[in-house]
């Protein structure tokens, strides 16, 4: 490497080409860098597993607006009429849908009130037997309620006495020991776990513990009701088409809204944060390409600024591939530099969007791979300019403008 | 001179085709995508209601007790109870107050023909539409005696209108919510654009309700809240009644004061009702605060803009600022490229300022076709955008003020970047070039 010393020269006469590739390289990799590791943080969010089969299973609401119907009647004869429907495998009421964004939760603690204990928060969920069914969710200790077990009524004077926990839940609110057989308390209320299933995740993704749920046996006939049910895959465009005739003709004074897929209820719930991951992706892919075509604008100009010189040096005898070698390196120098320069902006810009928002801290192989698609991306970005360079004819050096 | 300036530009960029349009794209592709994030960002930090934002205050109470912590920044509740809600509005110690709930209904026409449709509703008092400027186009508010008497009566929005009675008037007729029958008493524009500033429980862009009932129906009706509910205390709530008696979070209170005095008048009020209800043991914290935040505020306080915009925003400059560097680089490689027509112009006369300022016209030029083309961009991103997000559908959008900024932006942008291309050249030695080399 005998050139390197005079290709350094030649930098340092002429700085503002190479200041201004650098500072482009540099902006661009710590851009890139955070950019990249934001977008993989989304996709770990947006393509984290839920427990559920998501596209057998869809949920509607009911709102009924009539106060003489026996709601609790009225919903048994809709869960029975939805049941018998081609395609439906199971059925339950509920008081929410999972990965929707919306539902209920409480804290759970290990020992009733004065003393408490233990408090973990949990999404509760007020449904019945038919629950672990519909939902798909898998047993791995104790078993499921008894239908006798569960309270169905349109007041909250008689309550469960019973639960369901998923194996997080089981896990942080007693950590060291099974939990099956535990008793919990939801204020006074004395709920004993009979049952621990696999984790499935509860309404709302980007909670802190989004896979704390517990069950209750209890369907509660509210005015307001949501069913969550589950169908042959292939068969449940055709459940869902039926459902508002089918349960309009049970009962008319009601509203039937709301009949979407689980994998529409959880598009919808991320619908923002896969949009900042669009706007992401789009922001880094014409940033590399800006950037890209800068670093080609720059070589080329170089390149017609030395026209001469590089005449010159091939009437002297150097060959093609060595003016190829010549400017293919020194752009790669150059670029090593913004590369250095920029990972220590993207490391900055990272602690600065970790101080000032709630991101965490941008790890370095996200720079260490940008820094080096970087690099690869400037070597192609030069390749065709230092092509064209190698073509300039000796005789060039012996002409005059 | 600087029409010939504009001739001499247009001149030199047609005679590089392609390094200019390289240069117009770059600019175009940076403003492209600053104006997307910022308009975003521009309208979700709009004063929603610039005509009363300082006259409009979002009350809170710090109702719990010692030891009970809120998840707010300084640990007063969103919402306020029933009791306090309904306290607070008996006393109307300001200009104008409006407590309000989320709820909905069941509306149609109690005929066959129209199916019934679920829509949100908002229960307030009948200052709402004067404090929060609503303009009527048909009717108007109910009477003071509807809100004491918990009387059915409704105003609607203009679209809704339409939507069940066509295009005449619907005063009069009657609504059914649920199956209560209601009188339509007003019908009135939309009263926010794009957020809903006055209840940000639910998401600050979703789609505001567009059915309005008296408040006191709250309990007459005992409606459901469709809105957040927020409890610290434990207690048994089994029936209606329970959660309007209980120190459960759920209803939203503004109040519109218009003056310092009459702000101070109004927290020496709630001073005096804090006092009063720790006298009848209701509140028993040491020091209750309060707060009466102003609309942009209220808007900061529940932070509206969120962290993702304002990273997008300041990516995007960063994007901008590559854009220059790249612009840069090539007005340099330009302009240097034309020194000798430069040298020609100095020996025949030409200042360095006039050789300066014709090349900076010459970079303001490109930044305003950068900055037109960037409008374009701007508006094919904001399209997709709302394509993809439709809570997003009145926000990405340029108002005036983003048209005018775009174009300036990159003008400006341009001109920084072509300052030393420019410079450069204007320092150029004519009778270096004169020479034959």
């Amino acid at each position: 490497m005998s050139e390197l010393k005079p290709m350094i020269n030649a930098l340092l006469r002429s700085k503002i080409g190479a200041v201004l590739l650098l500072v482009q390289v540099a902006i661009t990799l710590a851009i890139v860098s955070n950019a990249a590791f934001m977008i993989s943080d989304r996709l770990a969010y947006l393509n984290q597993p839920t427990g559920y089969d998501e596209s057998a299973i869809f949920s509607f609401r009911v709102n009924n607006f009539d106060p003489d119907i026996n709601l609790v009647q009225q919903y048994a004869l809709d869960e029975q009429a939805i049941r018998s429907l081609d395609g439906v495998v199971d059925v339950a009421m509920t008081n929410w849908v999972p990965l929707s964004g919306s539902g209920d939760s409480s804290s759970m603690h290990t020992s009733p009130p004065p003393e408490m204990g233990r408090g973990v928060r949990a999404a509760y969920q007020l449904t019945s037997d038919s629950a672990l069914n519909t939902l798909g969710a898998t047993l791995i200790a104790g078993r499921n309620f008894r239908a006798d077990e569960v309270v169905h009524s349109d007041n909250r004077d008689n309550l469960p006495t019973t639960a369901i926990v998923t194996k997080d839940l089981a896990e942080e609110m007693f950590p060291d020991e099974s939990a099956l057989g535990k008793t919990v308390y939801q204020g006074q209320g004395a709920l004993k776990i009979i049952g621990v299933i696999d984790t499935i995740k509860g309404p709302w993704l980007d909670d802190s513990r989004p896979a704390n749920v517990i069950f209750f046996p209890f369907n509660y006939a509210d005015s307001r009701a949501e069913f969550i049910v589950r169908t042959e895959a292939h068969k449940r465009a055709q459940v869902m088409a039926q459902i508002e005739e089918l349960l309009l003709n049970n009962e008319s004074q009601r509203v039937i809204y709301r009949i979407e897929g689980l994998d529409e209820s959880k598009a919808a719930y991320m619908a923002r944060d896969r949009l900042v991951m669009r706007m992401l992706i789009v922001l880094i892919v014409v940033l590399v390409l800006v950037t890209a075509l800068g670093i080609f604008g720059l070589t080329l100009f170089n390149i017609s600024k030395r026209t001469k010189q590089i005449g010159t040096r091939r009437a002297l005898g150097a060959r093609r591939s060595a003016i190829v070698r010549y400017f293919l390196v020194e752009n790669a120098l150059v670029a090593s530099v913004g590369i250095v320069l920029g990972a220590g902006l993207a490391m900055l810009l990272g602690q600065q969007l970790m101080t000032v928002f709630s991101l965490p801290s941008l790890s370095w192989t996200f720079v260490l791979a940008s820094a080096t698609f970087m690099l690869i991306m400037s070597l192609i970005a030069a390749w065709a300019p230092a092509q064209r360079a190698a073509n300039i004819e000796p005789s060039i050096a012996t002409r005059s403008i | 001179m600087f029409w010939h300036y504009i001739d001499l530009s247009w001149r030199s960029l047609k005679r590089t085709p392609m390094v200019s349009t390289l240069m117009v794209l770059a600019i175009a592709i940076g403003i492209g995508v600053t104006m997307t994030t910022l308009s975003v960002y521009h309208m979700m930090s709009a004063d929603p209601i610039p005509a009363k934002s300082k006259q409009l205050f979002a009350v809170q109470l710090q109702s719990m007790d010692d030891g009970d912590g809120w998840w707010t920044s300084d640990d007063l509740p969103y919402q306020l109870s029933f009791p306090d809600a309904e306290n607070l509005y008996q006393d109307r110690a300001a200009k104008a107050q409006a407590p309000m709930l989320r709820t909905g209904f069941a509306v149609h026409l109690g005929d066959a023909r129209t199916k019934p449709q679920l829509m949100g509703a908002r229960a307030t008092s009948r200052d709402f539409f004067s404090m929060f400027n609503a303009q009527f186009v048909h009717g108007g508010a109910w009477r003071e005696q509807a809100d004491k008497d918990a009387m059915k009566q409704v105003v609607i929005e203009r679209s809704l209108s339409e939507e069940l009675y066509g295009q005449q008037s619907p005063v009069g007729k009657t609504l059914y919510l649920d199956n209560h029958v209601f009188e339509v008493v007003g019908v009135v524009a939309p009263v926010t654009r794009h957020i809903k500033f006055y209840d940000l429980n639910n998401g600050a862009f979703r789609k505001p309700e567009r059915i309005f009932v008296p408040f006191s129906l709250i309990r007459e009706l005992e409606l459901p809240s469709w809105g957040n509910s927020n409890g610290w205390k434990r207690e048994e709530i089994k029936s209606y009644q329970d959660k309007l008696n209980s120190e459960i979070y759920w209803l939203q209170y503004w109040v519109e004061l218009d003056n310092d005095e009459q702000k101070q008048q109004y927290s020496d009020y709630l001073r005096n009702y804090i006092d009063q209800q720790k006298q009848l043991g209701r509140f028993t914290r040491e020091h209750p605060k309060f707060s009466l935040r102003d609309v942009n505020q209220w808007m900061t306080y529940n932070k509206v803009v969120s962290e993702d915009n304002k990273i997008l925003v300041l990516l995007s400059f960063m994007f901008l600022a590559v854009c220059l560097a790249n612009i840069l680089g090539l007005l340099l490689a330009k302009f240097m490229r034309r020194a000798p027509e430069v040298g020609v112009r100095r020996a025949l006369g030409a200042s360095k300022t006039q050789v300066f300022m014709q090349h900076l016209v010459e970079v303001a030029l490109l930044g305003s076709l950068g900055g037109v083309l960037g409008i374009f961009l701007a508006q094919l991103s904001l399209w997709g955008v709302r394509e993809s997000y439709s809570a997003y559908s009145d926000l990405a959008t340029m108002d005036a003020l983003m048209l005018i900024s775009a174009p300036v932006i990159a003008i400006i942008a341009c001109v920084v970047a072509g300052l030393l291309p420019a410079w450069q050249v204007c320092r150029t030695n004519p009778a270096y070039y004169l020479k034959t080399q």
